[in-house]
């Protein structure tokens, strides 16, 4: 397996992310498309920094884990008080705005 | 892994899909210590797999979430934007992959020589990148006290 074989892989992986968080309308699947993308753009530092013989790419990897993390904290708290104040996770459902 | 993905955005089921998110990145964590990567491989399962899928999942016990069935959207100007972003990407991959064409980037991943050992991995982490190491403490530091107020009322 060659770089182009990785980066490829990056780029089908981001694809998936970006459709699923298009066309589905669950809260949860959401934050997992954008969990989907955050890893291939981590397959794709990894990959970089391997061809390069560098650290950066693995040291950025790690702090983008970190960040992921914490965005899964605080989205969950946000999906965990929609469903208390709406009674679903249906985003195609929750309207505020009277429109 | 690209299956898992696949079943992340198609499985009706939510808690189905935290598993098809769990087969893709258990295959990346495999990826990762193909390229040599050992540390990023043990950080992959460490970290998404035990807190960020156990973290779905407790959401998903919380809640009690049920299947629904997948619906996809009807409307003529979904499908006319969405095709046009899908050949804006197919337009930047496009030139991405052409300025990349022809550099040196040859080799089997698992043949080249390790680079980024531990020792060094720490050493740049520790030394150059110290300043953001700091500030991601920071923003986990907020992020937590930000989700403890969040779903605390």
């Amino acid at each position: 397996m060659g770089f182009y074989h990785f980066l490829s892989l990056g780029i089908v992986l981001f694809t998936i992310g970006v459709v699923g968080f298009v066309i589905r309308n669950n809260t949860m699947v959401l934050l997992m498309s954008v969990e989907l993308m955050l890893n291939s753009v981590n397959l794709i530092f990894v990959a970089f920094s391997r061809y390069l013989y560098g650290t950066e790419g693995q040291i950025y990897v790690l702090i983008i884990m970190a960040i992921a993390a914490a965005e899964v904290a605080v989205g969950l708290a946000i999906v965990i008080s929609i469903y208390r104040l709406f009674g679903t996770l249906d985003i195609s459902k929750i309207k505020l705005l009277k429109g | 892994m690209i299956v898992g993905a696949l079943g992340v955005i198609l499985m009706p089921n939510t808690i189905n899909s935290v598993m098809s998110l769990l087969l893709s990145m258990l295959a990346l964590a495999g990826i990762y210590v193909l390229m040599g990567a050992h540390v990023v491989a043990l950080f992959q399962i460490i970290i998404y797999i035990g807190a960020v899928l156990v973290l779905f999942i407790y959401v998903i016990m919380l809640l009690n979430l049920k299947g629904q069935r997948l619906k996809l959207p009807r409307e003529a100007s979904t499908y006319i934007i969405s095709g046009f972003s899908l050949g804006l990407l197919v337009v930047v991959v496009w030139l991405f992959w052409q300025s990349l064409w022809g550099t040196t980037f040859t080799g089997d991943a698992a043949n080249l020589k390790v680079s980024a050992t531990v020792h060094q991995l720490a050493v740049d982490l520790f030394s150059q990148h110290i300043l953001i190491f700091e500030l991601t403490s920071i923003l986990l530091l907020v992020a937590a006290i930000g989700a403890i107020i969040l779903s605390k009322k």
